[in-house]
């Protein structure tokens, strides 16, 4: 099998975050990979496991900085990286630089599995990957949980508001992965070091195209609240239930 | 022309109460400008009776009720929304923020070369000359507004709890949606079933939310957490580690790697308050933290606070609750 895996990188929501010029203090944080997207490559790295000669290659769309990102996913199992260096922001810009990277790279044929995380965590679109199945022209599995193997099929699950959907879907597709899909693995010191030899691909594409949206403004969302302490529980219920009428 | 269309999600027949709001806030978006018409897209069965007195307005919808279009495929569902989007020459697509959502206004971002703002947290903005959107972003620590780049847009709302009392009286007509070639094959990702959950609310359309966190001490401690929910009538919702160590499922899981909530009131009980807890109670109205450490981060972001141990706590103010409710 030939598996892709887009990956991106986000600031570590523990780091503290600033804003400067209306925009984030690149200064004062620390880059990581994309939560979600170590659920997808986990999840390729499992199918490439269960089938042999299978192929996994990463791709992101960053900064140069994002080569420790690869490096990463080199150590946790993926063969090659392909790194656009880009900094784009807008979803439907990444989408573009994604799938021309993976026909470029596949040379016009298709890999059998696209994964992505759903999201990532800095901007929560998730817009890039029904995006990029649009541009493959191939279909797409949003939030999954659950992957087996069925034969040509592939059956998933995800959540959905109240329950649970169960989908069948045939190769190629892209799938983006929900947290519960698996445990991703700890990199041991061997495999980080293999990594160091494995190739990364740097590919040159010009994105001409203007962006769909853009942002316009960003600053710092004010949270803090005043805490009125109550005393027991009485107090408390009255509050509640009598001067804001919440139940 | 200025017109807009709302698509109408319906799950095993029952058009949904987030999309029925859209559908009422678009019409008063609509009765700002008067070359504005409101249409409407349902695809599946649906008992469309059940509908009159819900939506308001005037408006025509489209309907397919045909029962091999209930499930949403993604691809074939865009052909049919971007059908109707150009036959009436619409400028805005507005969506509930669902699953369903997710999936399919990014294609039809593509399809329509449309701009796609999702989750935007006020409708208004909508209504001026830049399409502005405002939410937040990087785990709800920051506001960021985004502009449209394209004429046509795309919205994606997410709930709201409150309940907007409306007043526009009108006529709604609906037309059959004729569909487009259909062949099963032809669909690469096919929804075989769903299985919902008993009648249990889902935690991000709760209004009320009562949350637990590692402070809770084991699966069995939930049934406090439970019983103050169920008698509230609201959603029980986890912190991270609790899903982590499987006391909860993470259909629960409030924050960052979870749902995002936005309920009137949420209760905190043995929350400590995490950043990645936080990004996902931006929104909730009143907050209400009970810990027994009184400088825990969450007691920053909460109205009001109890300091102890709410396996002491919970139980009295469960009795409360009952005891107020008796009265009511």
């Amino acid at each position: 099998m030939h598996i892709a895996v887009c990956l991106c990188q986000v600031p570590d929501t523990s780091s503290v975050i600033g804003f400067v010029d209306g925009t984030i203090d690149r200064l004062r944080v620390t880059e990581v990979m994309n939560p979600y997207d170590e659920y997808a490559l986990e999840e390729a790295v499992r199918c490439k496991e269960r089938h042999e000669g299978s192929q996994v290659t990463v791709f992101s769309v960053a900064p140069p900085s994002a080569k420790e990102l690869l490096r990463k996913a080199l150590a946790m199992g993926a063969d090659r990286a392909v790194l656009v260096e880009a900094e784009v922001w807008d979803p439907y810009q990444i989408a573009l630089a994604l799938s021309r990277a993976i026909s470029s790279f596949y040379v016009d044929a298709l890999p059998d599995l696209v994964f992505c995380g759903k999201q990532s965590t800095d901007f929560q679109n998730g817009q890039v990957p029904p995006m990029l199945a649009e541009l493959l022209g191939i279909a797409s599995v949003s939030a999954i949980t659950a992957l087996t193997f069925s034969g040509e099929c592939l059956k998933l699950e995800r959540e959905i508001e109240g329950g649970i959907e169960y989908l069948e879907v045939t190769c190629p597709a892209v799938l983006s992965t929900e947290k519960g899909l698996n445990v991703p693995r700890k990199t041991s010191v061997k495999a980080v070091m293999e990594a160091r030899k494995k190739p990364i691909d740097l590919l040159p594409l010009i994105i001409d195209e203007p962006p769909y949206v853009l942002m316009s403004g960003i600053k710092a969302a004010e949270r803090k609240k005043i805490c009125r302490f109550v005393q027991d529980e009485k107090e408390l219920i009255r509050i509640l239930g009598n001067e804001r009428a919440l139940f | 022309m200025n017109n807009f269309l709302v698509f109408l999600e319906q799950r095993e027949g029952v058009v949904k109460k987030a999309s029925i709001d859209i559908w009422n806030r678009v019409q008063e978006l609509a009765a700002l400008s008067e070359d504005s018409a409101v249409f409407g897209i349902l695809a599946g069965s649906a008992d469309i009776g059940s509908l009159a007195g819900f939506l308001v307005g005037d408006g025509v919808i489209y309907h397919a009720p045909e029962e091999r279009v209930s499930f949403c495929n993604p691809e074939y569902y865009a052909s049919l929304v971007a059908d109707i989007f150009e036959k009436e020459s619409c400028s805005t697509l507005f969506f509930a923020d669902t699953s369903l959502s997710r999936d399919l206004a990014p294609r039809l971002s593509l399809r329509l070369q449309a701009s796609l703002l999702s989750g935007s947290l006020h409708l208004s903005a909508t209504g001026g000359e830049d399409g502005a959107c405002t939410r937040p972003v990087y785990s709800a620590s920051a506001i960021a507004s985004f502009v449209a780049q394209r004429p046509l847009r795309i919205y994606t709302l997410p709930a709201r709890k409150a309940d907007s009392v409306i007043s526009l009286g009108g006529h709604i007509t609906f037309i059959a949606l004729e569909l487009r070639h259909l062949e099963s094959e032809e669909l690469s990702a096919v929804v075989r079933r769903m299985v919902m959950c008993d009648e249990r609310l889902d935690v991000a359309e709760a209004g009320i939310v009562v949350a637990g966190g590692r402070g809770v001490g084991g699966a069995e401690g939930f049934a406090l957490i439970e019983k103050l929910a169920l008698l509230l009538g609201g959603a029980v919702g986890a912190s991270r580690p609790v899903v982590d160590e499987g006391w909860r499922p993470h259909a629960e899981q409030i924050g960052q790697t979870g749902k995002t909530v936005a309920p009137l009131l949420y209760i905190a009980c043995g929350i400590s308050g995490a950043v990645q807890h936080l990004a996902g109670i931006g929104s909730a109205r009143t907050v209400v933290a009970i810990n027994s450490d009184r400088y825990a981060p969450i007691f920053d972001v909460a109205d009001f606070g109890i300091v102890g141990d709410l396996h002491d706590i919970l139980p009295k103010l469960i009795v409360e609750a009952e005891e107020f409710l008796k009265r009511k």
